[in-house]
């Protein structure tokens, strides 16, 4: 079973009646967003390459690296993973409660708008119609659309939880409920209440959004996701049910509380910052359960690991799920992050989280469901192995070069006798070989992005 | 009693949401109201001129702060790299910030801090180094804005917003600054 079982055709209703999930929703979702995982990481390729020669696309307003950041930010998050993400939960949650996605025209339908909101970034951003705000830069219009988009979504989540047949829920089930209720309410802090604040008061709202786009966004969705395949890929039992429920009601508790941890030593008070920080280490407890939780389940299954890609893509997030959930609450530390704060440090930071741990498990998903949805076998086995190996790879020389040259940078700027200019020339071998991970990334989503394409273009279909 | 979520889904919602807001509030709409120092202005603090706003829409939409943070944060080595001439500068209170929106405090600092930049280079100096920072500062890795340049409008915004960045505290000892 364990020989890629990814790639075992799927069998469809037992009684050779129609197949029960038509998946069209989750179909569009993720090719669309498959297509913006490649398209931004040439944009991310490019602005990688801004670091190592200034002058590149240097006359162009539109390809400046101002423009282009907030668009390979914006681009990965809204375009590549929350899509993937909410394409691999129209095809999770009708499953678990064992009817159809309630509609799958209002689904399609959220994809169409879901698409518009994506390119409409990218020719607002690309045309400096920037809000101003990290992670909310898209100007209101397409915020305002984001929202519709996104209850659309909910009510189709919802409607399907509703008439579900199965009573017990599932821990996916929760963590995808919790990603829709708490967007509805993080996204608009971030993108409308911002407005009507100034100063300091805007941004602790700004860096309370920015936090839990993270932890009440990605995080729970992504952990649903992982809930879900894990045990599925490896064909084994989740090892706790307590354990997922600490997981779940402890994040839902403690995540919110975090915001201010983005400005500590800086202007806000200090009380809000040791609360920020107090609440930065009890993430502990959620990370923890659910990474135990994890690797117990794996127990006497690690084998698998060898042949079965989804598993080796689910396995390596948990473990970089694990290491940015531990550097998160040693950087609010203040005597940590008097080094390692507004350094290079911190996108090695975000890119573990973003991309080595969620990007990996939207990845296993896909590559676990794309031959099941269209009936057919994976493309290949081979190319699916090697775009892990260059994505684990690339993504290991990105992290630990920004890692290890954030952290000297951190200790020159505490020494001011380093001229600053210093610290710039003193990080660019940093940043080449962060380009060449970077290269090194993009090799593998260019391999994942073909073999998805490849499945759904050349399938063949199997007989029953 | 959390196990109740497990199959009443109205239930999970309750829940999900009450655990939610408890520190959704307490960290958001609490503070501003017990911290006055958030919206009252510093004393020699005044609001932005035309111009100036003009010149901080270009620099919001040029992205410039994804690589410069505006905050001297209370750290000996920021006070001394945002001071100038031998002189430290003071570090950033809120009430400095009372007039910016959309704030631009930054999270990561690719280039120095520009917190106390006002005055410290004159508007020949900018035009050189917003037309290439290479030609004034060798090794940076700022890009080329040529488009600001050439149209003296933006360009004049941008110096004066410039200009006016962390002068509310005017701390210069001898008010020597550059123009």
């Amino acid at each position: 079973m364990a020989q890629g079982s990814a790639v075992q055709p799927q069998k469809g209703t037992e009684s050779g009646a129609p197949p029960l999930h038509v998946d069209t929703t989750a179909k569009w979702f993720l090719l669309s967003s498959i297509s913006y995982f490649f398209i931004v990481g040439i944009i991310a390729l490019t602005i990688a390459a801004k670091f190592v020669w200034p002058e590149l696309l240097g006359t162009v307003p539109y390809f400046s690296y101002g423009r282009l950041r907030p668009l390979h930010v914006n681009g990965m998050l809204f375009g590549w993973l929350l899509a993937c993400d909410m394409g691999i939960s129209y095809y999770i949650v009708p499953r678990l409660c064992g009817v159809k996605l309630w509609s799958e025209k209002l689904g399609v339908a959220t994809a169409v708008l879901w698409n518009i909101i994506i390119l409409g970034a990218v020719v607002a951003l690309m045309g400096g119609y920037n809000h101003g705000f990290e992670y909310a830069e898209l100007p209101t219009p397409l915020e305002i659309l984001v929202v519709v988009a996104w209850v659309m979504y909910g009510v189709n989540i919802f409607g399907t939880i509703a008439t579900r047949k199965y009573t017990q829920m599932y821990v996916s089930i929760w963590y995808i409920m919790g990603t829709v209720l708490w967007t509805t309410f993080v996204y608009p802090t971030g993108n409308f209440a911002v407005d009507f604040t100034t100063g300091v008061n805007q941004a602790n709202l700004n860096w309370m959004f920015v936090h839990n786009a993270v932890g009440l966004i990605f995080t729970p969705i992504g952990l649903g996701i992982a809930y879900y395949f894990i045990p599925k890929s490896s064909n084994t039992p989740l090892f706790s049910h307590r354990l997922s429920m600490i997981g779940f009601w402890s994040l839902a508790f403690v995540y919110v509380w975090t915001g201010a941890h983005h400005m500590i030593h800086g202007p806000i008070s200090q009380w809000l910052q040791t609360i920020a920080i107090t609440f930065s280490v009890m993430l502990l407890i959620p990370v923890w359960a659910v990474v135990y939780n994890f690797f117990a389940t794996m127990k006497g299954q690690w084998h698998q690991l060898r042949e079965n890609v989804p598993l080796k893509f689910l396995m390596s997030g948990t473990v970089f799920y694990l290491l940015t959930c531990f550097q998160g609450p040693m950087h609010s530390l203040r005597s940590v992050n008097a080094i390692v704060s507004k350094t290079d440090w911190i996108p090695g930071h975000a890119h573990m989280a973003l991309l080595g741990c969620f990007s990996f498990f939207a990845i296993a998903a896909t590559y676990y469901i794309v031959p099941r949805m269209w009936n057919t076998r994976l493309h290949s086995d081979a190319l699916a192995n090697w775009s892990f190996w260059c994505m684990i790879l690339g993504g290991l020389g990105f992290f630990t070069t920004l890692w290890l040259g954030g952290f000297w940078q951190g200790w020159q700027w505490n020494n001011p006798a380093i001229p600053f200019i210093d610290t710039v020339k003193a990080l660019k071998p940093v940043w080449l070989v962060r380009f060449f991970s970077g290269t090194l990334i993009f090799s593998g989503i260019v391999m994942f992005a073909y073999n998805v394409m490849a499945t759904v273009i050349g399938r063949r279909e199997y007989a029953q | 009693m959390l196990s109740k979520a497990d199959r009443s889904a109205a239930f999970a919602v309750a829940a999900a949401l009450g655990l939610f807001f408890i520190g959704g509030l307490l960290t958001t709409v609490v503070p501003p109201l017990v911290d006055k120092s958030w919206s009252r202005p510093a004393p020699g603090l005044r609001p932005y001129t035309e111009q100036e706003l003009h010149g901080r829409a270009i620099y919001v939409r040029e992205g410039c702060w994804y690589c410069h943070t505006q905050q001297t944060r209370t750290l000996v080595s920021d006070t001394k790299r945002s001071g100038w001439r031998g002189v430290d500068s003071p570090i950033s209170t809120p009430d400095e910030f009372v007039y910016d929106s959309p704030h631009m405090f930054g999270t990561k600092r690719t280039g120095p801090d520009l917190s106390r930049v006002g005055g410290k280079y004159d508007t020949q100096w900018h035009r050189t180094h917003f037309r290439n920072p290479r030609d004034l500062v060798p090794g940076s890795v700022m890009p080329p804005f040529p488009w600001i340049v050439n149209d003296e409008k933006e360009f004049q915004a941008l110096v004066a917003y410039i200009q006016r960045l962390g002068r509310a505290k005017d701390w210069r000892p001898d008010k020597d600054y550059e123009k």
